[in-house]
């Protein structure tokens, strides 16, 4: 069975960059293969929310499957985007 | 801007095992009269006495040049000057002037001032010149032998090259592959063969050929300090900067059409600005994950630009690296080092500023400083200027 992959856009504008999203970057290092596998990851400029004040969280922000998450950590990375491949797959 | 650019460039290597040179190369520009001044020197031995020789009779020749002194006079003032070797009982070096003026377009004038060096070279393509000197003698108080500085002047043209050197170059293999070394005729019909193989050779690539010959003739060891300097007029190589969103939405047409209208490479460092340019010419942003390094985020690609990358941290490093002069080779494969070795590779050199503020970087908790955008431009624009010699114009949007 094919599954459909999981789309991650990582925000590599400057304030996220500066803010922690240089260490997403190291995606490589810290995902696990199978779930690396799941997943298309991509570089994204600059999406924006970090000039608006009522949005959730702060840079450094990633898009998964469409959804922005702010405040993001390759910890918190891992979970989102295992909760997004199990989704995919029930 | 000048359709015309004078390329000055230089390569050098020393004696086998010292540290230090007793070749030393200065050139400096006026931006306001056109003028170029390329001094080179040699200093008697090697190693540190020689660098210290070199280097005060290039700057002593150097700083008189743009004064109105006669040239013997600034010779003898050389020599008094240099202090006396302890074992050899003389002060010498030797040194070649190279006064460029370029009043307009069409009339490039060189003056030369030669005493000691080997000839320069003049050559139009890869035809060789003769140039005609004027023998001037010192007689100086106090001299060991007979002083003659060779003056002459001459025009010259688009396509022209000057070529200077020290000794290290006409001897390299002497006693070796040559019993006289590589001479002055060896080098010449080299050079020669170069330019004909690669009219548009560059400054720096044909001083470092020369350089690379005569030391694979020396066996790989050089026996001498050696030197090459190349001065070469040519139409300049343009390269576009555009960073930050223009001050108004109303611009953004205008900043497309200016960086579609450009006839040269193009860069552009800003997130923001990639999305505007994409926005209106409908060509996609797709951002390359595997070229980035600490504190320098990742490249982008864009049709018909030839670099995007971020912004702000990106100009402060490509900022530093040209301050510091640090070598294009050592940087990591990233947005810097591809930056820094466009800007390299061109004369001339356009900014495009957009002063929108952008209010994410004004969050007072973001780890690292990031700085106010006009006023790294204008670091990137002083070093390119002061220390490449390369052309500049800003405008702001």
């Amino acid at each position: 069975m094919v599954h459909k992959k999981v789309v991650v856009k990582i925000c590599v504008g400057t304030a996220c960059f500066v803010q922690g999203g240089a260490d997403l970057l190291l995606y490589e290092d810290f995902l696990d293969p199978d779930l690396l596998s799941m997943c298309e990851i991509e570089g994204s400029s600059c999406i924006g929310r970090c000039k608006l004040d009522d949005f959730e969280g702060k840079a450094p922000f990633v898009e998964i499957d469409g959804t922005v998450f702010g405040q993001m950590t390759p910890k918190r990375l891992i979970q989102l985007i295992r909760e997004a491949v199990n989704a995919g797959n029930k | 801007m000048n359709d015309i650019f004078i390329d000055v460039d230089y390569h050098q290597m020393y004696k086998s095992g010292q540290k230090i040179g007793g070749d030393v190369f200065l050139q400096s520009k006026h931006a306001r009269s056109n003028q170029i001044v390329c001094t080179l020197s040699d200093g008697l031995g090697s190693g540190v006495k020689a660098n210290v020789l070199a280097n005060l009779t290039a700057h002593m020749a150097h700083k008189l040049s743009f004064s109105p002194m006669h040239i013997t006079k600034s010779a003898k003032i050389i020599m008094n000057t240099l202090p006396v070797c302890s074992e050899r009982k003389i002060s010498y070096s030797t040194f070649t002037i190279a006064d460029i003026r370029c009043d307009n377009p069409h009339e490039i004038t060189a003056q030369l001032i030669e005493y000691d060096n080997p000839p320069v070279l003049h050559f139009c393509g890869s035809v060789q010149r003769t140039i005609g000197v004027k023998r001037i003698n010192l007689d100086r108080e106090g001299a060991y032998k007979e002083e003659v500085v060779r003056q002459s002047s001459l025009a010259l043209d688009m396509g022209d090259r000057l070529i200077m050197f020290t000794d290290g170059v006409t001897q390299s293999g002497m006693g070796k592959t040559f019993p006289l070394g590589w001479r002055h005729t060896g080098v010449a019909k080299y050079i020669s063969d170069l330019i004909e193989h690669n009219p548009d050779i560059s400054s720096r690539e044909l001083s470092a050929a020369i350089i690379r010959k005569a030391v694979t003739f020396d066996a790989f060891s050089a026996k001498d300090d050696i030197t090459c300097a190349v001065v070469y007029v040519r139409r300049p190589r343009r390269t576009l900067v555009v960073t930050g969103p223009p001050f108004t939405r109303d611009n953004d047409e205008l900043l497309m059409q200016k960086v579609r209208d450009f006839d040269g490479k193009k860069i552009i460092s800003g997130g923001t600005t990639a999305q505007i340019i994409s926005r209106l010419t409908g060509k996609k942003v797709s951002v390359d994950l595997s070229s980035w390094s600490v504190g320098v985020p990742p490249v982008s690609k864009m049709d018909g630009i030839d670099l995007v990358t971020e912004g702000m941290l990106t100009l402060a490093k490509v900022a530093t690296a040209l301050e510091q002069k640090i070598p294009v080779n050592t940087m990591g494969n990233d947005a810097v080092r591809r930056f820094v070795s466009l800007m390299l590779d061109s004369d001339q050199v356009s900014f495009i500023v957009g002063t929108k503020i952008n209010e994410a970087h004004q969050d007072p908790n973001i780890p690292v400083e990031i700085g106010i955008r006009r006023t790294i431009v204008g670091r990137i624009r002083n070093a390119l200027e002061q220390q490449f010699l390369k052309e500049t114009v800003l405008e702001y949007l």
